[in-house]
């Protein structure tokens, strides 16, 4: 998947219109503003943050409450539209990407926090709110939503529900779908549900955690209650550098097999290093590998852990170990670390990010052939990665206007994705599969595996209209609804009845 | 053993099938499909009572003989089991490596991994590291139809494809029959001190929850058992708790975190003392018997943590009223607790279950052990969910033909 580039992708073939009447019954739900139709005004929704898919959408619809939701989704399903649901687009993996002739639903507006429930531990927003703002909200409290992915400040609530997105201190406190309690749903007949809620255990079949991760292709999600936590007591940060990520990796091991769970533990290999100094301007050194990493807890916890770790780190080979001496020298350390994507702009103009996930004790190994296959096809990769939990991003650097390089970045990548399924890993952590990896699901999943998840998304949505072309390799149609129940036979005959 | 005992009866009819390989397993259920039997799937028996009785059963598939450890990576801290490994035994297998499942369940000798899923069972640890659905990785199941399928995978951060590993917690075997599950792993912590609070109402208890939070504590297990107001007459319930908060980890954070809640509550006026390794022990037992022995009748209650007053003198009070024996363990800061006793009243103890869920009506009440009479009068899982529909139409594309566990899941799935 191409990041932001100097070459402009070719544009997308000219919006299909929308089937007639679709357009004025939308004005009637939404207000004439906030229906875009105009094929100049559709351009800014024809990519999301992977921009070298593109599609226009017959038509975009900005609801600002849950019936507006609803009622919009009831007029694209009656006239056979496709619908894709979009956050703040800032997805990596084309999940937003339109569907030639699709109705996108724009949840941008709806961006209100609803309620705060400090003592239970909870807060309902609505899918718009971005995600930084959440913690905004509760911070002077003392309390902080934990998923923070790197686009933290600019994405949405409901895209991280869709994506179940992660972020670097998900290795300790999970991901997104460990911090949703419940969800308010526009189903696939236009219906509002309510999945969860702020109680834990609702009887009935944990629905929510396929709904969170599901990409927008099982409903339209207009309220989330998240999980809140109290902002731990202590947090130490510690940046190690190393002569190459195989010492690198081996300091990660030997941390966790110390028992410690880092809130974060994150590394970059020398080309990561060297893209992240000169964006940001952090003191790093020009080494082979640095490691960034965060223990929290109360405070003899995280002074324990993190003299532990800084021992282990001298131990394992570190070249030098720093510990911020304050917090603003804390907050660059890890601004270094999370622009590091958009800082590869300084090393070529284009990339390639791939999100696969390995056993964590085959890091080393895995680079090691990334290394050589980056060697063999004159690319070069840079590696930025959550080493705690063996998430890799991988960029593969390549310059467009280089006749054949792009396809070639194109392959590399697509390899290193097979490398991660042949180690038993997976071909996404956390940026979701969307348009660009679904080919590679038939890799990583059999026909039957594939063929049970589209089964329940055939449960919510028999018709396909959320989201499709997402996720699966090949178009699945859910054929027919199966039957209503039907008495077994020894029911009829008397000998049992249904309790 | 009342209700249990009922349905194992109408089991003992059916076909026993015990398959010793995943792949035996398999051709008992093309079998089933093919033939049109329904099926039960049965693990150590802990927890067969939850549900409603199935309406009938050809065949028990039983997976005692499934008990491979499929791969343990002590490096990855993750564990692939098949579905009749016990609890105990795992847990033993892994503290070799310094590791432990964070699942502190009742039963563990006798559950097996699949059943616990299958029934989402939690113990104490649950305060630190979540439930089941925050722990497993993985799953590969055998569909109805007899088709092998596999979500989720063996790395912990994954988000390719439906995370059906957690569809299934919880499912009580209507969705499909639960071959492998893959878990994460936590490090078994190097030291557990246990602050405990001898005798406060729910309002106390309910208080130390925020004062825990509010002081930046993150204990590993808080439970509370109901005070033993008994006489001769009976345990009744005197709106009394014992509140046990244990802390675990490394030794240097562990001893901060009790002393500055020591610290805390003296200064509350609450009489707390740190325990000894044997006193803690002693708490902890009480609390795995108030779990694990045998009731005829028992209820799990899940509302919000400061509704406590409202679930303790509503919900837990009204129970205790009509059962003999009673007993009740409570999670305070997960807003989950757990009533068992005797019956000598079914129509005291459905009325009480009635009482129960008018107490706290945004939670829920749902009765895990009944005899037939209680059972009679009360539906086990309460009011139908919002989302009911869309549950039947995931029963109807996984389980077509209403052929597992038919009728044992809310809504009659």
């Amino acid at each position: 998947m191409s990041a932001p580039s100097l070459v402009t992708p070719a544009p997308a073939p000219p919006p299909v219109p929308a089937p007639p009447g679709v357009v004025e019954r939308l004005i009637a739900i939404v207000g004439d503003k906030n229906v875009i139709r105009e094929p100049v005004d559709l351009r800014t929704y024809e990519c999301d943050a992977l921009t070298s898919f593109r599609a226009a959408p017959s038509v975009v619809v900005l609801p600002a409450s849950t019936e507006e939701v609803a009622a919009a989704v009831r007029v694209a399903v009656e006239a056979g539209m496709p619908i894709v649901p979009r956050g703040a687009g800032t997805g990596l993996s084309g999940g937003a990407l339109p569907v030639p002739g699709c109705m996108l639903l724009g949840l941008s507006r709806m961006k209100q926090i609803l309620e705060v429930d400090l003592d239970n531990g909870w807060i309902r927003v609505q899918p718009g709110v971005i995600n930084l703002d959440v913690s905004k909200e509760i911070s002077a409290a003392g309390y902080y939503y934990a998923p923070d992915p790197s686009s933290q400040s600019v994405c949405t609530i409901g895209g991280n529900v869709a994506e179940n997105s992660g972020g670097a201190h998900c290795l300790k406190y999970g991901f997104t779908v460990n911090h949703v309690r419940g969800v308010r749903m526009v189903t696939a007949s236009g219906d509002v549900v309510d999945i969860g809620g702020p109680v834990l255990d609702p009887p009935g079949y944990d629905l929510l955690g396929v709904v969170v991760g599901s990409e927008g292709t099982l409903g339209i999600v207009t309220e989330v209650v998240l999980r809140i936590l109290r902002k731990p007591e202590a947090t130490r940060t510690l940046f190690a550098t190393f002569p190459s990520t195989t010492e690198g990796g081996n300091c990660v091991s030997e941390i966790i097999g110390a028992g410690i769970i880092p809130a974060a533990i994150e590394m970059m290999d020398r080309l990561a290093i060297q893209a992240a100094v000169a964006a940001t301007g952090v003191d790093w050194p020009d080494v082979g590998a640095a490691l960034l990493m965060d223990v929290d807890g109360c405070t003899a916890e995280a002074e324990h852990t993190a003299n532990v770790a800084v021992s282990i780190a001298r131990r394992t080979g570190a070249l030098e170990v720093r510990v911020p001496k304050s917090d603003d020298e804390r907050t660059l350390m890890w601004k270094g670390r999370k622009s590091a994507f958009a800082a590869m702009g300084r090393l070529a103009p284009n990339y390639i990010v791939q999100d696969g996930v390995i056993p964590r004790n085959d890091i080393a190994r895995v680079l090691a052939e990334i290394a050589r296959l980056s060697q063999e096809r004159g690319l070069r990769v840079a590696n930025v990665f959550h080493a705690g939990d063996g998430n890799l991003h991988p960029l593969v650097l390549y310059d467009a206007r280089v006749p054949g390089q792009e396809h070639a970045a194109e392959e590399l990548a697509g390899e290193i994705l097979r490398i991660c399924i042949r180690y038993g890993g997976s071909i996404t952590g956390e940026h979701g599969v969307g348009a660009d990896k679904a080919p590679y699901m038939a890799e990583m999943f059999s026909d039957a595996d594939l063929d049970t998840m589209a089964k329940v998304r055939c449960a919510f949505d028999p018709a396909t209209s959320f989201n499709p072309s997402k996720v699966f390799p090949t178009p699945r149609l859910c054929g027919d609804r199966p039957g209503p129940y039907r008495p077994h036979a020894t029911e009829l005959a008397g000998l049992a009845d249904r309790g | 053993m009342t209700a249990a005992a009922a349905s194992l009866d109408a089991l003992a009819a059916a076909r026993q099938e015990r398959p010793a390989t995943l792949a035996e397993a398999t051709e008992v259920l093309k079998r089933t499909a093919h033939d049109d039997e329904r099926v039960l799937f049965l693990g150590g028996g802990t927890e067969l009572s939850v549900g409603a009785p199935p309406a009938a059963v050809d065949v028990v598939l039983a997976t005692e003989r499934l008990e491979r450890i499929v791969e343990h990576a002590p490096l990855d801290q993750i564990v692939t089991v098949e579905a009749g490994v016990r609890l105990g035994s795992l847990q033993d297998l892994l503290a070799r490596s310094g590791q432990m499942l964070a699942l502190d369940a009742p039963w563990a000798a006798r559950a097996t991994l699949g059943g616990l899923v299958a029934t989402n069972a939690f113990g104490p640890l649950r305060t630190r590291y979540g439930s089941i659905r925050d722990l497993i990785i993985g799953i590969s199941i055998v569909r109805a139809d007899g088709t092998e399928a596999r979500a989720g995978g063996k790395v912990v951060k994954n988000v390719a494809g439906f995370d059906l590993p957690k569809l299934m917690v919880g499912s009580l075997g209507t969705l499909g029959f639960i071959a492998t599950v893959t878990f994460r792993l936590h490090p078994r912590p190097e030291s557990a001190r246990s602050v405990l609070f001898a005798d406060l109402d729910a309002e106390g208890v309910r208080r130390v929850v925020l004062v825990l939070r509010e002081a930046q504590l993150e204990p590993g297990a808080v439970a509370a058992l109901v005070h033993e107001g008994g006489d001769d007459l009976g345990v009744r319930f005197d709106g009394r708790f014992e509140l046990g908060v244990r802390f675990e980890g490394f030794e240097a954070g562990v001893r901060q975190q009790s002393m500055k809640l020591l610290d805390l509550a003296t200064r509350q006026g609450w009489g707390a003392e740190s325990l000894g390794a044997e006193i803690a022990r002693a708490f902890w037992a009480r609390h795995d018997d108030a779990r694990e022995s045998p009731a005829g009748f028992r209820a799990k209650l899940a509302a919000q943590p400061m509704d406590l007053e409202r679930v303790a003198n509503g919900a837990i009070g009204s129970l205790f009223t009509a059962l003999e024996v009673p007993r009740c363990v409570c999670y305070p800061t997960l807003g989950l607790a757990f009533v068992a006793g005797e019956v000598r009243v079914p129509g005291q103890v459905a009325a009480a279950v009635n009482a129960a869920r008018d107490a706290v009506p945004e939670g829920s009440v749902v009765v895990h052990a009944a005899p037939p009479e209680v059972r009679g009068a009360v539906d086990v899982w309460g009011p139908p969910p919002a989302a009911l529909p869309l549950m039947r139409a995931v029963k109807d594309r996984l389980d077509p033909g209403r052929r597992l566990a038919p009728g044992r899941f809310v809504g009659g799935l």
